[in-house]
C-alpha cells in the first residue's frame, strides 16, 4: 500500500519539473522542425520513448535553462497562465508563428493531498509520459501543414504571468503579440493531475 | 346680499308666529297685538334684535305678571272692579269666575307660548351669535384683506410712481436725445449743405480743370503735331545729312586716297630729290672720279680691296642671317620646352598624390579582405543587388497584402450571397410547408366527404333492403324497383364522383407536392445543418475570443537577452555596417568615379598615357626639329622659304626678296600646282610670260626669279 503510494505520488515541484522538461523538449523540437537553426547544431536524445533533438548551441541552452528555471518557480507559485514561443521574422519583427503552452492548475488527488499535507497528484508517470509523447509526435507532424519559413527568423518565449508577479533581474515586460489572419491548431493536451498543459500553434494563414 | 339672506331667514323664522297670531281668537286680538307686536315686524336687524330685547323685557314683565297683573290687566281688573263695587251678582260672579278661568287658561297658553318664544329666541340668539362670529371673522378677514390690498395698492402706487419716474426720465431722455439728434441733424444738414457747396465748387473747379486740361491737351496735341512735323523735317534733314555724310565719307575716302597718292607723290618727289642729290653727288663723284681716274691703278687696287671687303661683309651678313635663324629656332624650342617642364612638375606632384590615394584605397580594400579592384567592385555590386532584391521582396509583399485584402473582400461578398440564398430557401421552404399543410387539409376534407358519401350510400342500401323486405305489393315492387334503379344510378354517379375526386390526377399532384415538400424538407435540414455548423464555428470563435480576452489581465514577461532580440541586434548591426559600407562606397564612387575607381588599371593607363604623351611630344619635337631642319635645308639649297598657309595653299618667299611682302602663292589641285595671282606676281609679268606660259615650268620660273633677285641685290650692293 505504502509502496504504491510513493510510486504514484507527484508533488507540485515534480509536476512543474515535468512541465518544464516538456517545454524544453517541445521548444527544441519546434526550433528543429521549423528550421530556425541549422540541423547540425542539434543532437538526438532519447526521451519519452522517442528520439528528440536538442540544440547544442550554448546560447540557446543558456536561454532555455534561464527561462525554464524561472518558469518552474512561477508554475509552482501558480503565477503562469501561458508560455508563448513566438517565431519572429528578424527583418521586420513580424510574428510568423506562436506556440502557446497554456498551463492550467488542477487540484490533483485531494484525498492523498490531505494525507500528505501538501498538494500532490497520483497520476502514473508512465501515463503522463505517454501523453507527452503523443503531443511531441503531433508537434513533429505540424511541419506538414505549417507554412514554410523562408526568411531569417528568430524566436522568443513570452511568459504570460499574473499581474501580481514581480519582474526578476534580466526579465522585462513585453508587448502582447498578435498574428494577422491567424490560423489556430489545437494539439493534444496532457495533464499531470496537478497541471494541465495545452499546446496550441497559431500561424499566419496564407492561401 | 347677506343681509337680505338674513332677512329672509328671519322672516321664515317669524312666519309661524304670525300664523299663530292670526289664528288667535278675535277677542284677544287687540291685547295680543299690543303685547306681541310680531306682525309689526321691523325689517332691520338691529330692530329685530331690539325687538328681541324688548321681548326679554316683556318676558321679565310677564314673569312679574304671574305675581301681579299687568297694568292693562290691572286696568281691566280695575275696570272689572269698578262694576264690582256694586255687589256682585251670582251670575256675575259666575261669569267672572268663568272669565277668570278663561283668563287663566289664556295665561297658561300665553306662558307656554312665551316659553316657546323664549326657546326660539335662545335659538335665534345662538344663531345670531354664530352669525355674528362668522360675520366678525369675515369682517376681520375683510379687514385683513383690505389691509393687504392697501399694502398692495401702496406697493402698486409706489411702483406706479417709480414707473412714472422712469417714464418721466425716459421722456426727458427722449427729449434730450431728440434735441441732441435734432442738433446733430441740423449739423449734418449743415455739413450736407457744405458738402454740396464743396461738391458744386469741386464740379466747377473740375470743369475748369477739365477745360484747362482740354486746352492743355489741345496745346499738347498741337505741340505733338508740331513735333511730328518737326521730326519729319528732322528726318528729312537727317536723310539729307546722311546723304551728305555719305558724300563726305566718299569724299574723305577720296581725300584719303588723294592724300595717299600725295604722300606717294611726295615720297617720289623726295626720292627724286634724293636721286637728284645723289645725282649731284654722282656728278661730284664723277668729277672726283675723273680726277681719280688719273690715279687709276690706285683706284683699281682700292676696288679690289673694296670688293674683298664687300664679299666678307656679304658672308658676314649671310652668317648673321643664319645665326638669327638659329636663334629663332632655339627660342621657339625653349618656348616649347617650358610648358613641358611645367607639366612635368605637375605630373610629379599628381603622381605623388595618386600614389598616396592608391595606398589608401589598397589599405581600405585590405581591411575588407578584398585585395583587388575587381573584388571591391563585385562586393559593391553584391550590396546593390541585395538592396534591389530587398526592395523587390517588399514590393512583392505589398502586392500579396493587397491581393489578400481583395480576396477577403470577395469571400465576404460570397458569404453574404450564401446567407441571402439561405434566407431565400428558408422562405421557399416555409411557403412549401404552408402549401403542404393546405393540401393535407384539403385531402382530409376530401376523404371525409368520401366517407360521408359512403355512409350515405350504406344508409340507402340498408333502407333499400328494408323496404324490399318490408313491402310485398306488386305496385310497390315496381315502384321500389324504379327507386332502386334510381338509387343505383345515383350510386353510380356518386361512385363516378368518388372516382373523379379520389384519383390519380389529384394523387399525382399530391405526390408531386409531397416530393417537393420532402425535397424542401431535405433542403431545410441541410440548411439547418449548415446553420448548426456555423453556430458551432461561431461558438468556437467566441470561446477563442473569450480566451483571448481572458489573457488580457496577465502580464507578459520575457528574458531581455532572448535570441530574437539578439538576432535583431545582429541584423541591425549588419544593416548598419552594410549601410556604412554602401555610404563609403558611394562616397568613393562620387569622389573618384572618374580617376580613382580602379586605381591599378587607371594607374597603368595613366602611365601609358603619360608615356605615350611623352612619346608624342618627343615625336613632335623630333618632327618639328627635322621639319625645321628640312625647311632650313630647302631654304639654304633652293633659296625659297615655303610656308603652308592653308589647305593646299603654299606661300613661298625668296631668300633674296627685298621685303616680306614679296611672296608668291601656289595652290595645289588635282592637275598639279598653280600659281595664284598676287600683288607681287603682277610685277613679274615678263618672267611669268616667259617661264610659265611658254616653258610651263614652275622650277624654271622660280630659278629665274632667284637669279634675277640675286642679281638685283648684288647689283645694289655692288653699286
Amino acid at each position: 500500500m505504502s509502496q504504491q503510494q510513493t510510486k504514484n505520488c507527484i508533488t507540485l515541484r515534480g509536476s512543474a519539473q515535468i512541465l518544464c522538461e516538456y517545454l524544453k523538449f517541445a521548444i527544441n523540437s519546434v526550433l528543429f522542425q521549423r528550421g530556425l537553426y541549422p540541423p547540425e547544431s542539434f543532437k538526438a536524445e532519447q526521451q519519452y520513448g522517442i528520439t528528440l533533438l536538442i540544440s547544442e548551441d550554448p546560447q540557446i541552452k543558456d536561454f532555455l535553462t534561464n527561462l525554464l528555471t524561472q518558469s518552474e518557480e512561477w508554475i509552482i507559485k501558480k503565477k503562469v497562465n501561458k508560455l508563448s514561443l513566438i517565431i519572429i521574422n528578424v527583418a521586420n519583427k513580424e510574428i510568423l508563428e506562436c506556440w502557446d503552452f497554456n498551463v492550467q492548475y488542477e487540484d490533483g488527488d485531494v484525498a492523498l493531498s490531505k494525507e500528505k499535507n501538501e498538494t500532490v497528484g497520483s497520476k502514473d508517470v508512465k501515463k503522463i509520459q505517454q501523453e507527452i509523447r503523443d503531443v511531441m509526435l503531433q508537434v513533429a507532424a505540424t511541419i506538414s501543414y505549417l507554412p514554410f519559413l523562408d526568411c531569417r527568423c528568430s524566436f522568443d518565449v513570452l511568459v504570460h504571468a499574473k499581474t501580481d508577479c514581480d519582474v526578476p533581474d534580466k526579465w522585462a515586460e513585453a508587448e502582447p503579440v498578435s498574428i494577422a489572419n491567424a490560423q489556430n491548431v489545437q494539439l493534444k493536451s496532457f495533464t499531470t493531475s496537478l497541471h494541465k498543459m495545452e499546446t496550441v500553434v497559431s500561424y499566419k494563414f496564407v492561401d | 346680499m347677506a343681509k337680505e339672506g338674513d332677512m329672509s331667514l328671519f322672516a321664515d323664522v317669524l312666519e309661524p308666529f304670525r300664523r299663530v297670531i292670526n289664528t288667535d281668537p278675535p277677542k284677544d286680538k287687540l291685547s295680543s297685538a299690543s303685547k306681541l307686536n310680531f306682525s309689526d315686524s321691523n325689517q332691520s336687524l338691529k330692530e329685530g334684535i331690539g325687538n328681541l330685547l324688548s321681548l326679554g323685557k316683556r318676558k321679565s314683565s310677564i314673569g312679574m305678571m304671574n305675581d301681579m297683573s299687568t297694568p292693562e290687566k290691572r286696568l281691566r281688573t280695575e275696570s272689572g272692579s269698578t262694576p264690582a263695587s256694586a255687589p256682585p251678582s251670582p251670575w256675575e260672579t259666575k261669569r267672572l269666575k268663568g272669565d277668570l278661568i278663561a283668563a287663566r287658561a289664556q295665561i297658561i297658553q300665553l306662558e307656554s307660548r312665551i316659553s316657546h318664544q323664549h326657546t326660539l329666541r335662545k335659538e335665534m340668539q345662538i344663531m345670531f351669535d354664530e352669525e355674528k362670529g362668522c360675520l366678525m371673522e369675515q369682517h376681520k378677514r375683510d379687514e385683513r384683506r383690505l389691509s393687504e390690498m392697501e399694502d398692495r395698492l401702496q406697493l402698486i402706487r409706489r411702483r406706479e410712481q417709480d414707473l412714472k419716474d422712469d417714464y418721466n426720465e425716459a421722456v426727458k431722455q427722449h427729449k434730450d436725445y431728440k434735441l441732441k439728434w435734432d442738433q446733430e441733424k441740423i449739423e449734418l444738414q449743415k455739413q450736407i449743405a457744405e458738402l454740396k457747396d464743396n461738391l458744386l465748387d469741386a464740379h466747377v473747379s473740375s470743369k475748369d480743370q477739365l477745360s484747362e486740361m482740354k486746352k492743355d491737351m489741345d496745346e499738347l496735341l498741337q505741340a505733338l503735331e508740331g513735333a511730328q512735323s518737326e521730326s519729319e523735317l528732322l528726318k528729312k534733314e537727317v536723310e539729307r545729312l546722311s546723304t551728305k555724310a555719305e558724300q563726305c565719307s566718299t569724299m574723305r575716302t577720296q581725300l584719303e586716297k588723294t592724300m595717299f597718292e600725295l604722300q606717294v607723290a611726295n615720297n617720289k618727289v623726295k626720292e627724286l630729290e634724293y636721286e637728284k642729290d645723289s645725282y649731284h653727288d654722282w656728278q661730284q663723284q664723277v668729277k672726283t672720279a675723273q680726277k681719280r681716274l688719273s690715279n687709276m691703278a690706285d683706284l683699281e687696287k682700292e676696288v679690289g680691296r673694296l670688293r674683298a671687303q664687300e664679299r666678307s661683309l656679304r658672308d658676314i651678313a649671310s652668317n648673321k642671317l643664319l645665326l638669327e635663324e638659329q636663334v629663332h629656332v632655339l627660342q621657339s624650342r625653349v618656348d616649347a620646352l617650358q610648358p613641358v617642364q611645367n607639366e612635368l612638375h605637375e605630373a610629379k606632384v599628381k603622381l605623388a598624390t595618386i600614389e598616396s590615394a592608391l595606398e589608401e584605397w589598397r589599405s581600405a580594400a585590405r581591411a575588407h579582405g578584398i585585395d583587388t579592384a575587381r573584388g571591391l567592385s563585385s562586393a559593391l555590386e553584391a550590396a546593390f543587388t541585395s538592396q534591389i532584391t530587398a526592395a523587390d521582396t517588399t514590393s512583392k509583399a505589398q502586392s500579396t497584402v493587397a491581393q489578400l485584402t481583395e480576396e477577403v473582400a470577395t469571400l465576404k461578398f460570397e458569404r453574404d450571397k450564401v446567407t441571402a440564398r439561405v434566407n431565400d430557401l428558408a422562405a421557399v421552404k416555409k411557403t412549401h410547408e404552408n402549401l403542404i399543410h393546405r393540401l393535407q387539409k384539403r385531402l382530409l376534407l376530401v376523404t371525409r366527404e368520401r366517407d360521408s358519401y359512403r355512409e350515405q350510400l350504406d344508409c340507402y342500401e340498408k333502407e333499400l333492403t328494408v323496404t324490399l323486405c318490408g313491402s310485398a305489393g306488386a305496385g310497390g315492387a315496381a315502384l321500389l324497383s324504379a327507386r332502386v334503379e334510381q338509387l343505383e344510378k345515383a350510386l353510380q354517379s356518386y361512385r363516378d364522383l368518388l372516382a373523379a375526386s379520389e384519383p390519380a390526377a389529384q394523387h399525382a399532384v399530391v405526390e408531386n407536392l409531397r416530393a417537393e415538400a420532402s425535397k424542401s424538407r431535405d433542403e431545410a435540414a441541410a440548411l439547418r445543418r449548415e446553420a448548426g455548423k456555423l453556430r458551432a464555428q461561431r461558438d468556437t470563435l467566441q470561446l477563442q475570443l473569450e480566451r483571448i480576452s481572458q489573457h488580457a489581465p496577465t502580464k507578459i514577461l520575457h528574458l531581455t537577452d532572448n535570441p530574437a532580440a539578439e538576432a535583431h541586434k545582429q541584423v541591425q548591426l549588419d544593416y548598419e555596417a552594410a549601410q556604412e559600407e554602401i555610404k563609403r562606397l558611394k562616397a568613393a564612387l562620387r569622389d573618384g568615379g572618374d580617376s580613382k575607381a580602379c586605381p591599378d588599371e587607371i594607374q597603368q593607363l595613366k602611365q601609358q598615357l603619360e608615356s605615350s604623351k611623352i612619346k608624342l611630344k618627343r615625336l613632335k619635337e623630333e618632327f618639328t626639329s627635322s621639319a625645321q631642319e628640312y625647311r632650313d635645308v630647302c631654304y639654304m639649297l633652293l633659296g625659297y622659304k615655303i610656308d603652308r598657309t592653308g589647305h593646299k595653299n603654299y606661300r613661298i618667299s625668296n631668300m633674296y626678296a627685298e621685303s616680306s611682302e614679296e611672296y608668291l602663292t601656289f595652290n595645289l589641285d588635282e592637275d598639279g600646282i598653280e600659281m595664284v595671282h598676287t600683288d607681287y606676281s603682277a610685277t613679274l609679268g615678263e618672267l611669268v610670260e616667259l617661264h610659265l606660259h611658254q616653258h610651263r615650268s614652275i622650277p624654271l620660273f622660280l630659278s629665274a626669279l632667284t637669279m634675277e633677285l640675286f642679281t638685283k641685290t648684288t647689283m645694289q650692293q655692288v653699286q
